[in-house]
């Protein structure tokens, strides 16, 4: 039952996934890191706003990598969740179509935030 | 019998697939890096919106802050269980990597004899699962203390 | 003891209770003959060998899915018995279940040997040979009996009916690991769909249950892993070589064939 309405071929989407899961191993764990009781700050004190401008402005890359990886990984999975749960393959493109706006949007705001700062 | 219900008696729901109850380990897991998925999306959605605020300026920021801190104890615990999610859904998805792509962990096949032990569900994928429990656990807990008594700083 | 069965008529549900004298080495199915013989002759429900080859039987027993001939009271340890039909499939009957979308979705995925030159199969000279190094590789998704119990322990299953399920995913993947098999192109069309193998998300409910010790949720994972290799490096697994056909019609000019002596020699 080959589908025309798939945007890729899954397995390729597949390859995605696991690749982007793999950085976010690592530049999650170093955000996780940074927010950490390992820092030696309180909770509060890891929320104050010097602080977080200050890793945001400088590990800018590593937290653009994070948003991107974050976002795809993520919304990628909530398609697969939704197009398991719905189920109409007639309907699916309009699935596809929410994701991509949603990680259009997300992935505007994000890097409009690391670019302004 | 109306097709409604024909449909409704053939799609099982959410629910039988969710609930591993009598069945194995591995399902538990697969239940658990579903939800965890879920709930880490959503709070994704919402971080990348509050981390707007950051480009808005000081004011705006603390705003932000206030708000949340309204939810009192509810911020932090709601926190803590989006660090658990991400824990275990790492160290899990990682697990799944290694079964899918790799093959790793599932045994080469064999004649099947009785009991009809599956190899791929065998000791070493339990230890596997077993670890990272006890990983994520410790892990969890410290992130706990930490929100939610202000300890464990090192 | 008590047996509950979840009833069904095809206008309504309902949960019947039998109390029925047994022994722990008695099977579920015993159980449910003792029931049809002897106390209610309405319950429909299907069997045929009685001893775990033809895979008729199946159903959810206690929770969990199972085939009724291979499952003993003594081992169920408790003390009333809860029968259901299988889950994930359309109910026709008591504890009978509609296996046409199973059946279709085994054969969506081509469970038969693919040459590219189909010739073969028919006018081969010789066997294609399999040594028992290679058997090994696959002969273990070969013992599917095809009960389709798998399909209604699997969690994707139970939301998304379009899923292949594990066991046609397994048996694609006991066609494409075996070497005499070419049709490895042609499968993944239809394996590496949006509702194919990707969907599998590895919940081992599928080997936890299978009745026959055929382990297809390894089959899915070792699947995987092939279309990976595929998709990535261009690979994919060796098969043994074009075998020489036989010729059909010998040249015109060709020397005749000796015709065979009847005469035995020393005889009259």
């Amino acid at each position: 039952m080959p589908s025309k309405y798939s945007l890729l071929k899954e397995s390729w989407n597949m390859i995605l996934m696991y690749a982007l899961a793999l950085i976010m191993v690592f530049v999650l764990t170093f955000h996780l890191l940074l927010v950490s009781p390992l820092t030696g700050k309180t909770f509060e004190q890891v929320l104050n706003y010097s602080y977080v401008l200050h890793n945001l402005t400088y590990y800018r890359i590593v937290f653009g990598l994070l948003l991107y990886a974050a976002v795809i990984h993520g919304l990628n999975g909530l398609r697969v969740v939704l197009i398991e749960w719905l189920h109409v393959k007639r309907f699916q493109w309009i699935i596809n179509t929410i994701i991509v706006i949603l990680m259009a949007v997300l992935l505007a705001v994000g890097t409009y935030t690391l670019i302004a700062i | 019998m109306d097709r409604e219900k024909e449909e409704k008696r053939y799609k099982s729901g959410l629910l039988r697939s969710l609930w591993p109850y009598n069945f194995n380990v591995e399902r538990y897991t697969y239940t658990l890096h579903r939800i965890t998925g879920v709930i880490l999306i959503l709070y994704l959605i919402a971080h990348v919106f509050e981390i707007y605020h950051l480009a808005l300026g000081p004011a705006a920021w603390q705003q932000t802050m206030a708000l949340l801190g309204s939810l009192g104890i509810w911020e932090k615990i709601g926190l803590w269980i989006i660090a658990g999610s991400a824990l275990y859904h790492g160290a899990n998805g990682l697990r799944l990597i290694l079964n899918e792509a790799f093959g790793i962990l599932l045994g080469k096949p064999v004649l099947p004899e009785y009991p009809y032990t599956p190899t791929s569900l065998s000791r070493n994928q339990k230890i596997a699962i077993y670890v990272i429990v006890l990983i994520v656990e410790a892990l969890w807990i410290w992130a706990g203390i930490y929100l939610l008594w202000g300890l464990g700083i090192i | 003891m008590k047996v509950r069965i979840r009833r069904f008529d095809g206008q309504k549900e309902w949960w019947q209770d039998y109390e029925i004298d047994a022994k722990p080495s008695d099977t579920v199915l015993d159980i449910l003959n003792r029931i049809r013989e002897k106390h209610d002759h309405t319950l429909a429900f299907r069997q045929s060998c009685q001893m775990g080859s033809c895979g008729s039987c199946g159903m959810v027993i206690n929770g969990l899915p199972a085939l009724a001939c291979q499952t003993r009271i003594g081992e169920l340890k408790t003390e009333s018995i809860r029968l259901e039909p299988l889950y994930n499939y359309k109910v026709i009957k008591d504890l009978v279940v509609d296996l046409t979308d199973f059946v279709n979705k085994h054969r969506s995925v081509k469970p038969w040997m693919i040459r590219k030159n189909p010739e073969e199969l028919e006018e081969a000279s010789m066997e294609f040979q399999v040594t028992p190094d290679q058997n090994l590789t696959f002969v273990q998704f070969d013992y599917c009996i095809m009960c389709g119990v798998c399909l209604a322990a699997c969690p994707t299953v139970a939301i998304d009916p379009l899923f292949l399920g594990p066991q046609a995913l397994g048996q694609a993947y006991r066609y494409i690991a075996d070497p005499r098999d070419e049709g490895f192109e042609e499968r993944i069309e239809v394996l590496d769909d949006s509702h194919g193998v990707w969907r599998c998300h590895f919940a081992g409910a599928c080997s936890y249950v299978c009745p026959k010790g055929v382990d297809p949720a390894k089959a899915i994972q070792y699947l995987k892993k092939e279309i990976l290799k595929y998709r990535l490096l261009h690979k994919k697994k060796a098969s043994v070589k074009p075998a020489e056909l036989v010729q059909k019609a010998p040249p015109a000019n060709a020397p005749k064939p000796p015709p065979f002596d009847f005469k035995i020699e020393g005889g009259e």
